[in-house]
């Protein structure tokens, strides 16, 4: 089974921006634009997580997320703010294949995810894990990297997955954006945990940081950003790069 | 000839949105199916399918549209789900009776790892078909954690973690694949392109 190399767009309305640690955004440019590129470039899936609408307590802007998609034929994955079954399946009328929570589930109600996953299929049910390391713990946290839940990572995976949700987006709140390489010991441990697809992010910021990263914690997917943001190396490139140290990907 | 295909409307998860784009893509003229009468205007459907056998059966007996799949003459496409409900019998959430178009059952994938199966996945054609024409060794997208069990009317496998299953089907008009072809970049609008061509 291959591993899927996901293009990860945060995107702050109406633009993909790159955050270092959550904040401190720069903009890289219009989501369809960003998103036909990473699609060209052989992206497997696209993930589209507007990342202010839960802090400015907004819906998601359904419009953008229509025209984002508009050029893609991959698997593409929409979150930010979603609180309700309803918001769900706005999203998949507006061309999301998979709805993407975080804020809702984790703060207020977890119940979202059995409901969703009892609706729309577990596999359409991405549950985005943000974590924060802490000496001997990893928190979960919402709002973009700036709320505490008090949950550890490794028990709030396990009851998503009891809960019906079909794949972990696990993220780190320290390593986002810093492209010095993933949580390696945080991804093991979920991905071992659970009998779920993980896919991890935050912290690619060369080839070599993806390939440790398959090599050590064996993830689904890895979401990449920054690598690309900064036209470091193209999906295709990572791609090559993968299967010539004996990674099996989708070329 | 027709570039007609009707796509048919049923659950609050379906969709539709993605099919159709890919199918307008592969150069058809998109009817969204809403009521039994719909069925008249079109010469061919896709059954898409995102969600839960269960959920999928009773969506389609509440909107009345039973009778008018399971009477289609036309070519059928049934796409993830939308190919498992093609079968006689699904054991998601229960046992729910499915149109039995296709001598099959669904169960749950018998593999060691774990599920859903999400990602690309390369296809094995087992036997010629127009659906499959110039497509080989070609990558599709799945992503689904049931498997349709019964070997009589096999188009395509694939593997997953060693796990042989089917990846389609047909018989006479009506077609199904496990994998979704709108997500799956150029081969999966080749698919639909080769499904507009057949009468």
């Amino acid at each position: 089974m291959s591993t899927r190399i996901i293009a990860k767009l945060d995107v702050k309305p109406p633009y993909v921006v790159k955050p270092v640690h959550f904040e401190g955004l720069r903009k890289v440019g219009l989501p369809n634009e960003i998103a036909a590129k990473y699609y060209q470039q052989g992206a497997d899936e696209i993930f589209y997580i507007d990342i202010v609408a839960s802090l400015y307590q907004r819906k998601i802007l359904l419009d953008q997320v229509e025209q984002a998609c508009s050029d893609i034929f991959v698997p593409f994955a929409v979150g930010g703010g979603v609180q309700t079954l309803h918001d769900f399946s706005e999203l998949f009328h507006h061309g999301a294949d998979k709805v993407v929570i975080n804020t809702h589930a984790l703060q207020i109600n977890p119940n979202i995810i059995d409901e969703a996953a009892k609706c729309f299929g577990s596999q359409a049910v991405v549950v985005n894990i943000e974590s924060k390391r802490w000496d001997n713990w990893s928190e979960c946290y919402s709002d973009c990297g700036r709320i505490r839940s008090g949950k550890n990572v490794l028990d709030w995976a396990k009851e998503v997955e009891s809960r019906g949700a079909g794949e972990i987006l696990l993220q780190s709140v320290d390593h986002d954006g810093r492209q010095r390489g993933f949580d390696l010991e945080l991804a093991q441990k979920v991905v071992s945990l659970v009998n779920i697809p993980v896919v991890v992010a935050s912290g690619a910021g060369k080839p070599d940081d993806v390939l440790d990263l398959i090599k050590i914690a064996q993830p689904s997917g890895v979401a990449i950003a920054s690598l690309l943001h900064y036209d470091k190396s193209t999906i295709k490139e990572l791609k090559e790069y993968l299967r010539t140290n004996g990674v099996e990907v989708a070329l | 000839m027709s570039n007609l295909v009707g796509i048919v409307n049923y659950g609050t998860a379906g969709n539709i949105y993605s099919v159709s784009k890919a199918l307008q893509k592969a150069g058809a003229e998109v009817v969204v199916i809403n009521t039994p009468e719909d069925f008249r205007k079109v010469p061919r459907i896709v059954l898409p399918g995102v969600g839960s056998f269960k959920e999928g059966m009773a969506e389609l007996e509440s909107d009345g549209f039973i009778d008018s799949i399971q009477a289609f003459e036309g070519p059928i496409l049934g796409i993830c789900l939308g190919m498992q409900i093609l079968s006689s019998l699904g054991y998601e959430h229960g046992q729910t009776k499915g149109l039995n178009l296709i001598k099959a059952e669904v169960k749950l994938m018998q593999c060691n790892g774990k599920l859903p199966h999400v990602g690309f996945n390369k296809v094995d054609v087992i036997k010629e078909s127009p659906l499959f024409k110039n497509i080989e060794n070609e990558l599709f997208y799945f992503m689904h954690s049931y498997e349709v069990i019964g070997f009589h009317d096999v188009l395509a496998t694939a593997t997953y973690l060693e796990h042989m299953f089917v990846s389609s089907v047909s018989k006479e008009n009506i077609y199904g694949v496990q994998f979704h072809p709108e997500k799956s970049r150029k081969a999966g609008i080749k698919l639909f392109e080769n499904f507009l061509e057949i009468n």
